[in-house]
């Protein structure tokens, strides 16, 4: 089962500012289990990109925030989740048909229990 | 202490042409430049308050100008210190700011706004100030009260302070004319409706790329350009916090805010503090730093037809300001070594530029002069500090650029040609406060 999983970066991902509760090592795990992932963020593409390569993640893809729809159109996948903490998020995602996470639930990584992936020690 | 600190008389500003070089041209000297860090947002600590920075500027600045506190007599600056951020009702003020700080009789005071009252009470070293005033607003108007402060002999070692804060929480959003149960006065027909700060001006832009024939993609080289000098200015916040260039392919994918305004067009309020001190030539010979002269200063007052400005009146309103700040000055464009007028929102810098006619640029011009070679390293430095695009929104980078310019003290930022005047100011392209800098008195 493919699954992409787009995270906005501020307020967010733990190197966003502020800081948010999704932490690399989060990341990591989905990429290990196939996830697709990458950033959908008011920061600027190239900047996204720098901050990935930063922290030494491969991400597939980055994108602005209202690009969702853009990302989805170049994936193929059986889900999609944006994982945000503002409410633009909330209304970009659904606006493009990814399913939507605040970030304060998503720390317990709920994409874990998806498809293939709760076959996972 | 004085009891009530005033603004500045309405007088004191030049807001007419034909005033004639302004009296005391060359008898100004900025000389040091005190700089706070910065931060995205106030992380609720006291020794990062917009109060506890503001300190921290005056006295960076006074040592930056190699002035003991006791030799200052004056102190100028601006109250506000957000246009979009306030204390959430009800909230309670930090009991440790509280204990930190001498407050005054308003507990926000050094938290969401600064008197003069709180600065020398929590200055203490600053004994023997005898002149204050408030330039409302904005460094831009704190610089013209303390310019003319000190030409007219009221203080001669000044200090100009200006400081921001942001709390968590959204800019502007659901304050203002939204906040209101009802709205009454020209935001009737804009906040009210939920239209956002940056609106105006899309619309004059809007206006400015139909008239002339132009669009918006050619703004974005002055975009990339000034986020590249702003990367060189150490002070600053995204050379500090989020040292990525941008490119042009992330301002042309940018979100609107209000189209043809997008995300790139508006500026990231952040929290610091400048300060700068002002004085006498005379006396300048004794600091430290070389004297950047103030040459002219002067400030709009237009008069519109309706809610806002139309694109007419903000064109001619830039221009009738250029030639009062050219007249006073004693100086034409030609002699501009550098322009670095306000740009937070970005389109603001098109209408100052055009205004200005800097390089010959006329109206219509400024997208097509925004093709050729706008850099440091080139003959024609558009924005050296970056503005609010390059360092995050304080509307005075572009002030402490200009001075540190001049004294040949701008390090990687430093334009290629000699620094030998320049102008500053803002906000806005029609209405603002602004100022000619020169390496010599003129």
């Amino acid at each position: 089962m493919a699954i992409l999983i787009s995270f906005d970066i501020d307020g967010t991902m733990e190197f966003g500012d502020p800081p948010g509760g999704i932490t690399l090592e989060m990341v990591r795990r989905a990429q290990e289990l196939g996830f697709l992932i990458g950033s959908c963020s008011d920061r600027p593409p190239s900047a996204q990109q720098a901050l990935w390569e930063k922290h030494d993640i491969r991400a597939d893809f980055v994108a602005p925030k209202h690009g969702l729809d853009e990302v989805k159109s170049r994936f193929e996948a059986d889900d999609y989740l944006h994982i945000g903490d503002r409410d633009t998020d909330q209304q970009f995602a659904e606006r493009a048909g990814f399913r939507f996470y605040w970030a304060y639930d998503a720390i317990h990584e709920p994409w874990l229990t998806l498809g293939d992936a709760q076959d996972l020690p | 202490m004085p009891t009530k600190v005033p603004n500045a008389p309405e007088s004191w500003y030049r807001t007419r042409e034909g005033l004639g070089i302004w009296p005391h041209r060359g008898k100004v000297a900025a000389v040091g430049v005190g700089l706070s860090p910065t931060a995205r947002r106030w992380d609720g600590r006291p020794e990062t308050s917009v109060g506890a920075w503001s300190i921290l500027a005056l006295r960076k600045a006074m040592e930056d100008a190699g002035v003991s506190p006791d030799q200052v007599d004056g102190l100028v600056m601006a109250q506000d210190t957000a246009t979009g951020s306030p204390w959430p009702p009800g909230k309670p003020v930090p009991e440790d700011f509280l204990t930190t700080f001498q407050p005054t009789d308003d507990p926000l005071d050094g938290l969401t706004r600064l008197s003069a009252e709180w600065i020398l009470q929590n200055t203490p070293e600053l004994t023997n100030v005898k002149f204050t005033m408030y330039g409302p607003g904005c460094m831009s108007n704190a610089i013209v009260v303390a310019a003319q402060a000190v030409g007219e002999g009221l203080t001669d070692t000044c200090l100009v302070l200006k400081g921001w804060h942001n709390l968590e929480g959204r800019y502007y959003v659901g304050q203002g004319a939204a906040a209101e149960d009802t709205i009454a006065g020209r935001a009737k027909w804009t906040t009210g409706w939920g239209t956002v700060a940056c609106y105006p001006t899309a619309m004059h832009f809007e206006a400015y790329c139909r008239k002339y024939g132009v669009t918006r993609d050619m703004h974005a080289p002055f975009v990339v350009n000034s986020r590249k000098n702003g990367l060189l200015f150490p002070e600053g916040f995204y050379a500090q916090h989020r040292p990525e260039p941008l490119t042009v392919e992330d301002y042309l994918s940018a979100r609107w805010i209000a189209k043809p305004a997008s995300l790139l067009d508006n500026d990231l309020p952040i929290c610091v503090s400048a300060a700068y001190l002002f004085t006498t030539p005379e006396r300048a010979r004794d600091m430290k730093q070389k004297p950047v002269y103030i040459l002219n200063h002067a400030s709009d007052r237009i008069k519109i037809r309706s809610v806002m400005p139309t694109l007419e009146e903000t064109e001619e309103c830039a221009a009738s300001n250029a030639r009062k700040l050219y007249e006073g000055a004693g100086i034409t464009a030609n002699d501009l070594s550098f322009e670095g007028m306000y740009d937070g929102f970005g389109q603001f810098h098109v209408f100052h530029l055009e205004g200005l006619g800097f390089r010959g640029v006329k109206r219509g011009d400024a997208l097509h002069f925004f093709q050729t070679d706008i850099s440091i390293e080139g003959w024609n430095p558009v924005s050296p500090s970056g503005g609010n695009i390059g360092s995050g929104r304080t509307r005075f980078w572009h002030h402490t650029d200009a001075i540190q310019q001049i004294q040949g003290r701008a390090g990687k930022r430093q334009i290629w040609r000699k620094a030998e005047v320049g102008v500053t100011g803002g906000p806005f392209p029609y209405g603002g406060n602004f100022t000619v800098w020169g390496a010599t008195p003129g």
